[in-house]
Order: structure tokens, then C-alpha cells, then sequence
């Protein structure tokens, strides 16, 4: 068995078999990371070994990468910004917890956007991580470490943030699976916020299943983060419908998710996967979200104004880089620490922000994209009210080249059919469908499935039909 | 596409606390006029009478009981304290906010 092809049910298994001990397949993932990390730039920090609390259960052992806007305590976390280039995490989040009591061991911090912040992992104050199936294209983002990591067998699965398709996005563009839950299903807490009323942790896996099991293992009420799920919901077993059949499932496909802007490749893929979907048994009716269209524009007033709040803390003062030694006065240390610790486009997104929520521009802009959230989500909601599940694309095209998306508009229209599922706090998974042949190179496609509120079960059984057929 | 002014982005670098200078002011002009642009389509949108959204998945106001913190704070006091770029027996140092002395 080649490294890429570990899975977790797989590495559970040769521990079980004892065909390696954790800490032998934990260094032979090293060994790989330190021979093509070099190139590819999927991590920022690698960790020594350090033995599991736990060895029971089917996570324990297995090597897994984590993105470095979430705090492992005692490691730096640095969300790939110089503000933070230094930052030594205090503490656990939630998630990083978990995992621990189900016996992860991980292999180390992967590369970003700056604090999230785009579509292709280009803005990393680090350096961009090249696409594994092209290495001169970009892998999506902002969760392009996690993705390029797992698609290169750097690692077994890894967890991703997504604010507006960061996790999507990159499994697309990568191929691999990815799956963003619903908002409130996994606890914030211990990430470094972006948006805090649309950021959710999910899983960067090799296939539905270990996508399924790591959301098992990440899922559920936490009282550090009070928007997470009610203890009341009692959760189900995420892997146990896998295999279920999806006969007469009923599936949308809404015509706004083929506009002019989708590649003709990408499109027959998709195709190909609606019509798999109907050859199982499944009913696939054509449908309309008319508020889909305005999406994205809600998604660029909300992600900056909550951008520009959730930043303010960087100061120079309490963390982080600081301007103190040259600036003369308290306000030089604040504009010169801001100016010269954050990149370009968050540095653009705090003042959009702050121009929206600014005096006299607030109804106009934050207010007004509230209530549009509230008519997508009704959207949605009638479509659900007849349907199982939501498909199209996750992405309107394959990997673009480096510098392809060259200014900050063209960037932000890659998230035309992801940023809808966020501003809804609906569950999504992008599963690989495919490849485009693109100037001599297969570039893998993913094929995107929306769930409703806590319909991650579905889902993931649907993604996994297509997967195993 | 041009709805923000040169005057409008100096002053909201410095409501967000962040120094830019001439080159960078042009840029910011013209790449926020873009956005802007482009997010004002929401004005097609009739929300009349139409609620905002507050917390998406429908979830209400928390409260915990006042009584100790969820993550043990003392022990990680000085651990925060000493990420601050400078510090003074045990305190993060700022500049005087006042003239004079």
C-alpha cells in the first residue's frame, strides 16, 4: 500500500495488526513531509512525535494535520499572518480536545490564507502551497495546506476552517473530500476568528467515510462557544447510513449553479454525477434559489464588517508583532504594528468593514445584507421543505494558475457556489467527481451536495453513494 | 463604480487604525470602489418588512451561571502576559497617553 492511499480505517487497521507501531507511522509521515514539503509548502510547522492519550478507537494513532488559524496548546499558531508569526497558543481548542481524547497524534500546522482570507492560499504571509496535481496552480483556499497535505499523502486527514467554502474550495481544487457542517455543530472555540457568525471547523479527508469519522469525533455542544449546538440535540452516528441506498432520495439542482461563468469541463462532470445519482434510484428535479445571485455580495459586507471587529485585537500591544520600538506615541504603535504586521487583503477587508459599519452606512450595508441573509435562507428552506439534498459544483472551474485571480473581485467570485451554504449555516460536503484536462494535466473537480440544518447525515450517505459507484 | 472617495478611505484608515500611505490610498480607492460596487446590487433587494438575521441556526442567548471559569485563567496569566511585546514587573507596558512628565 503507497502512503497516499492511508486512510484511517486503514492505518486503525494495520495498528490492529500490529503491520507498524503509531509511532512508526508517524515518522514515516515525517520523513515524507520533510522530502516534499520543501516544494510544496502544505505545512508551516511540523511537531516532534509525541505519544497519544488514548490508543482506542478508530482515530487513535492516526497522523493528522491541523490548519494554523486553530490553537494547539503550546505550539505556535500563526494563521499565516507576521502579526502572529511568533504566537504560541495558550491553550486546547475544543476541537484540538477532542481529538486528543480520541487518540490523534498530529504531524503539524498547515499553510493558509492570512487569517483565512481567500479563495487560493496566494495570501499567505508564508509563501503559497502549490497544487500536488499541478505545481504550477494554486490549491484553493483558504484551507490550501490541509487540502494539498491530504492529497499528497502528508497526511491522513486534516481539519480546515470554512468561512465562505475555505474547506470546500481547496477539496475541489485538490481532490479530496471536505466537509463543512453545519454553524454550531462544531465549537469555535480556539480559532482565530474571522467571521464569527459564518467560520466552522470540518474535516479534509481521503474519503467519505474517514470524513464521517472525524466529524463523529469533532461534533457537539461545547459551553466555550455560545453558539454551538443545544446538549439537548442528541447526535447521531455519522458513519452508521453510509451504505445505506438513496432510492428515491429527492435531489435540486438549481439552474442558478450553472450561470455563464462554469468551465465546460467542469459542468459535464457534474453532469455525469446528477445522472450516477438518478441511475441509483434518486429523483432529480431542476429548481430555482432566485436570492442565490445576491449571495456573494451579502458574504463580502458581512465577512469584512466581522473582519474588521474580530482584528481589532491586534494591536501590537497585547501580542504579536509590534511597532513599539521606532513609534513615538501609543496611536504610532497601533498604525505602524496594523500596517506592517497585516497583509494586503486583510488589510482591505478591515476597511471595507469598517466602512460598512461605519456611522450612516450601517442600515445601508450590515443591515440590509442581514435581511437578505434571512430571504436566502427562506430560499432554502422552501427547497427543503420538498427535497432531500442540494447538488451542483463547488467550484466554477479547476485549479487557476498562480496569479490568475488577479485582483481582489475576481478572488472573491470563486466562492459564487460555496458562500450561499454560509450564509444560510448549512452543511456542504464537495466530493471529488473527476478530472479536467487541462494543458496536458488532470486537474481533479469536486461536486458539491448542501444539506439542510443538521442534515449532515444525508449528505454524507449521498457522497457516498457517488463515491462508491 | 467609483462611490468611495480618496478623502472617505484616509478617513476610515484611521478609524480602523491602520497607517497607509499615497500609493496604497490610490489602490484602496479604486479596489474598495470595485467592491462596493459590485455588493450594491443588494439595493434591487425589497427587504421591507423583512427580519435580520441573528443567529443563523436559529439558536437563542446564553447565559452561564457567574462562578469559575470553564479553562483554569490563573495558571495561564502569566503565560499571556508573556507574549506581550513589552512588559514591566509583570505587566504589559504601553506608551503615556499624556503630554508633558
Amino acid at each position: 500500500m503507497s502512503d497516499i492511499d492511508y486512510t484511517i480505517k486503514s492505518i486503525n487497521g494495520g495498528l490492529k495488526r500490529g503491520e507498524f507501531s503509531i509511532e512508526e507511522i508517524f515518522k514515516e509521515h515525517i520523513k515524507k513531509i520533510k522530502k516534499e514539503n520543501p516544494k510544496l509548502n502544505a505545512y508551516l510547522s511540523v511537531f516532534d512525535y509525541k505519544k497519544p492519550e488514548h490508543e482506542e478507537g478508530m482515530l487513535a494513532g492516526v497522523p493528522c494535520a491541523i490548519k494554523d488559524n486553530i490553537l494547539i496548546e503550546g505550539e505556535k499558531c500563526t494563521a499565516a499572518s507576521k502579526i502572529l508569526k511568533d504566537y504560541i497558543a495558550p491553550y486546547d481548542a475544543t476541537v484540538i480536545s477532542k481529538l486528543k481524547d480520541a487518540g490523534a497524534v498530529f504531524l503539524g500546522k498547515t499553510n493558509l490564507d492570512e487569517f483565512a482570507m481567500g479563495s487560493t492560499t496566494e495570501n499567505s504571509a508564508f509563501g503559497p502551497t502549490l497544487n500536488p496535481h499541478d505545481h504550477g496552480r494554486v490549491t484553493g483556499g483558504s484551507s490550501g495546506g490541509s487540502a494539498a497535505a491530504v492529497a499528497a499523502g502528508l497526511a491522513v486527514y486534516a481539519l480546515g476552517t470554512d468561512t465562505g467554502g475555505s474547506i470546500r474550495n481547496p477539496a475541489s481544487l485538490c481532490g479530496v473530500v471536505g466537509l463543512k457542517p453545519t454553524y454550531g455543530l462544531v465549537s469555535r472555540s480556539g480559532l482565530i476568528a474571522m467571521a464569527s457568525s459564518l467560520d466552522q471547523a470540518g474535516p479534509l479527508t481521503k474519503n467519505v467515510e474517514d470524513a464521517a469519522i472525524v466529524l463523529n469525533a469533532i461534533a457537539g455542544h461545547d459551553p466555550m462557544d455560545s453558539t454551538s449546538v443545544s446538549s439537548a440535540r442528541k447526535l447521531p452516528d455519522y458513519s452508521a447510513n453510509l451504505n445505506k441506498p438513496i432510492e428515491d432520495f429527492k435531489v435540486a439542482v438549481p439552474k442558478e449553479f450553472f450561470s455563464e461563468g462554469l468551465d465546460g469541463q467542469v459542468n459535464d462532470l457534474i453532469q455525469k454525477s446528477i445522472a450516477k445519482l438518478e441511475s441509483l434510484g434518486a429523483h432529480i428535479d431542476e429548481v430555482s434559489l432566485p436570492m442565490a445571485d445576491y449571495a456573494l455580495a451579502v458574504y463580502y459586507i458581512i465577512t469584512p464588517a466581522e473582519v474588521s471587529a474580530n482584528l481589532a485585537r491586534y494591536d501590537g500591544i497585547k501580542y504579536g508583532y509590534s511597532a513599539h520600538k521606532k513609534a513615538k506615541s501609543l496611536l504610532d504603535v497601533y498604525l505602524d504594528s496594523r500596517a506592517e504586521g497585516l497583509g494586503e487583503e486583510v488589510r482591505r477587508r478591515i476597511m471595507l468593514g469598517t466602512y460598512t459599519l461605519s456611522s450612516g452606512y450601517y442600515d445601508a450595508y450590515y443591515k440590509k445584507a442581514q435581511k437578505v441573509r434571512t430571504l436566502i435562507k427562506q430560499d432554502f428552506h422552501k427547497i427543503f421543505e420538498k427535497y432531500d439534498i442540494i447538488v451542483g459544483p463547488t467550484m466554477p472551474t479547476p485549479a487557476p494558475k498562480f496569479g490568475e485571480l488577479d485582483n481582489p473581485l475576481a478572488q472573491y467570485l470563486a466562492d459564487i457556489y460555496t458562500a450561499g451554504v454560509n450564509i444560510a449555516g448549512l452543511p456542504a460536503i464537495s466530493v471529488p467527481c473527476g478530472f479536467a484536462k487541462v494543458d496536458g494535466h488532470d486537474l481533479p473537480v469536486g461536486f458539491q451536495i448542501i444539506g439542510e440544518h443538521f442534515g449532515e447525515e444525508k449528505i454524507l450517505q449521498v457522497a457516498h453513494a457517488l463515491e462508491s459507484h | 463604480m467609483a462611490n468611495i472617495s480618496k478623502k472617505e478611505v484616509e478617513h476610515i484608515a484611521e478609524l480602523a487604525r491602520i497607517r497607509i500611505g499615497e500609493k496604497e490610498k490610490d489602490k484602496l480607492t479604486e479596489d474598495l470602489g470595485a467592491i462596493l460596487g459590485y455588493i450594491d446590487k443588494l439595493k434591487e433587494v425589497n427587504t421591507e418588512g423583512i427580519e435580520p438575521v441573528s443567529n443563523i441556526a436559529g439558536l437563542e442567548s446564553v447565559f452561564r451561571k457567574d462562578e469559575k471559569p470553564l479553562r483554569p485563567q490563573e495558571e495561564k496569566t502569566r503565560q499571556i502576559i508573556d507574549q506581550a511585546p513589552e512588559i514591566k514587573d509583570g505587566y504589559v507596558k504601553v506608551k503615556s497617553v499624556f503630554e508633558g512628565k
